[in-house]
């Protein structure tokens, strides 16, 4: 006789979904705060008016950042040294929200080497480090 | 609006939104912008906040990522460096899986061990994908741009001709074959169909052929900043023979992962603007909520036939925007 009942969900994968939509959530808290301190503040380190302005005129990323009051094109480091700022709160904010995947992935793992699922939790751990290298920009152009 | 009291905190942060710009546009006195007379920067956030929202919800029912609506009509029709307009493309092409990859994993809809199948191929092609796009707009600059738009004109005509035959997507595929791979990785899985109030199994086929095909989709996403949702899901179902309703979900899971790797080398460059993208970020995140919701309710092949008519008519100005600057002659177009 064929079953009605529902079948079980996998723990790993419920550990995964969860720890991403919660950073996800708080990701999208800090953007918020971000945006409207970049509105807020008087002296930032660079002015959203100018920056929309830039970008919608159709200058290069390198143009817009040489001739803002930073004038060097920011990257990770510099947006964590200057969090307190509007647009760099607004950076880090979208950054942790795409950080969430890597706790995801290794807590995920556990479960998966847990359930003898041995070889993807393998795989896991594997895109786990590839997601963690990416940020420091050791293979960037 | 059920989903409301089940999920208090997605309340809670689409009212955050809604009161951050409704605080800005009500309370703050901002500079004109000097490219557009008429709007100040908080209209700008705020027109790019209600069209992101706009492209969620036409994205979610016509079951594709919104970077493949974002980022060509941006590429299209504006004059904003393509990196800036490719990296906001990740943004919005990963923003509404991610929030999403909670519930789908909670009904059990995605699967944990198709997305870490696809997760090397994904990662690896995305990375390389916008490395190698980054190394073109510094190695050929206004030319990269050109032959950017040129070759975007052209994938969006081969991703609308996908759509018009997508009719061949079927809801729950069979397979005779059995797959020697399929075995050994034990990819076989069941969830809870709620229409028919009964699980379904199946198993999933050609893995190697949808490994490969998954590297190119990841690829051409970190490239072009589209995300790769118009792919996944056919390489899922199509491909794997999985089950649609677990390829659509399982897509979304999966492209998040992908982008997160991709969209780094944007930032390392200064290609993501925090202004520019938190709107489109937000409009995501809301608009993929409202979207499925929506999605019950109303005829999701009529949103599909004005998407494909939607994707031509830009491929078409995509490619005589390539045309033009790499040959240097001018086409009369809107």
């Amino acid at each position: 006789m064929p079953t009605r009942r529902k079948p079980p969900i996998p723990v790993s994968g419920v550990v995964y979904g969860e720890i991403i939509y919660w950073g996800t959530c708080i990701s999208a808290l800090l953007v918020i705060v971000g945006t409207i301190r970049s509105f807020l503040e008087t002296g930032s380190l660079v002015s959203v008016s100018y920056l929309l302005d830039a970008a919608l005129s159709g200058k290069n990323v390198e143009t817009i950042w040489a001739a803002s009051e930073i004038q060097r094109v920011p990257n990770i480091s510099f947006y964590i040294s200057t969090w307190t700022n509007g647009e760099s709160l607004t950076v880090i904010g979208i950054a942790a929200g795409v950080l969430s995947v890597i706790p995801a992935i290794f807590f995920s793992s556990v479960y998966l080497w847990r359930s003898n699922n041995h070889i993807f939790a393998i795989v896991a751990l594997i895109s786990g480090f590839l997601t963690l290298l990416a940020p420091t920009g050791w293979f960037s152009p | 609006m059920t989903w409301t009291k089940r999920l208090p905190e997605l309340q809670f942060l689409i009212l955050c939104t809604v009161c951050c710009y409704a605080f800005l546009e009500l309370f703050i006195t901002p500079n004109q912008l000097s490219t557009f007379s008429v709007l100040s920067a908080i209209d700008l956030i705020l027109l790019s906040f209600l069209l992101s929202v706009l492209v969620a919800i036409i994205s979610v029912i016509a079951g594709v990522g919104g970077g493949v609506i974002f980022t060509p009509l941006m590429l299209a029709f504006t004059s904003i460096d393509t990196l800036i307009i490719r990296s906001t493309g990740l943004v919005v092409a990963m923003f509404s899986g991610l929030v999403a990859t909670g519930p789908f994993m909670r009904k059990g809809l995605a699967d944990i061990k198709l997305v870490f199948l696809g997760s090397l191929p994904i990662l690896t092609g995305g990375f390389a994908g916008s490395v190698a796009a980054i190394y073109l707009a510094k190695e050929m600059a206004e030319t990269g741009d050109s032959f950017v738009r040129l070759l975007l004109g052209l994938l969006l005509m081969v991703i609308a001709t996908i759509f018009v035959l997508g009719g061949a997507s079927t809801e729950y595929p069979e397979h005779n074959d059995r797959s020697k791979l399929g075995r050994i990785l034990k990819l076989r899985h069941m969830y809870w169909e709620d229409s028919l109030q009964k699980p379904i199994k199946y198993k999933a086929h050609n893995i190697k052929a949808a490994i490969g095909l998954l590297f190119i989709v990841g690829f051409t996403g970190g490239f072009f900043g589209l995300g790769g949702g118009w792919a996944v899901v056919p390489v899922l179902n199509l491909v794997m023979s999985v089950p649609l309703k677990v390829s659509a979900a399982t897509s979304g899971v999966l492209l998040a992962m992908g982008n997160s790797a991709a969209i780094w080398p944007y930032i390392n460059v200064g290609a993501l603007i925090g202004v520019i993208a938190a709107p489109w970020m937000l409009g995501q995140i809301i608009g993929g909520i409202m979207g499925a919701h929506i999605l019950a309710s109303i005829k999701a092949a009529f949103v599909r036939k004005v998407l494909i008519v939607m994707l031509f008519a830009t491929s078409v100005k995509l490619t005589a925007r390539g045309i033009e600057g790499l040959f240097g002659i001018s086409i009369p177009l809107m």
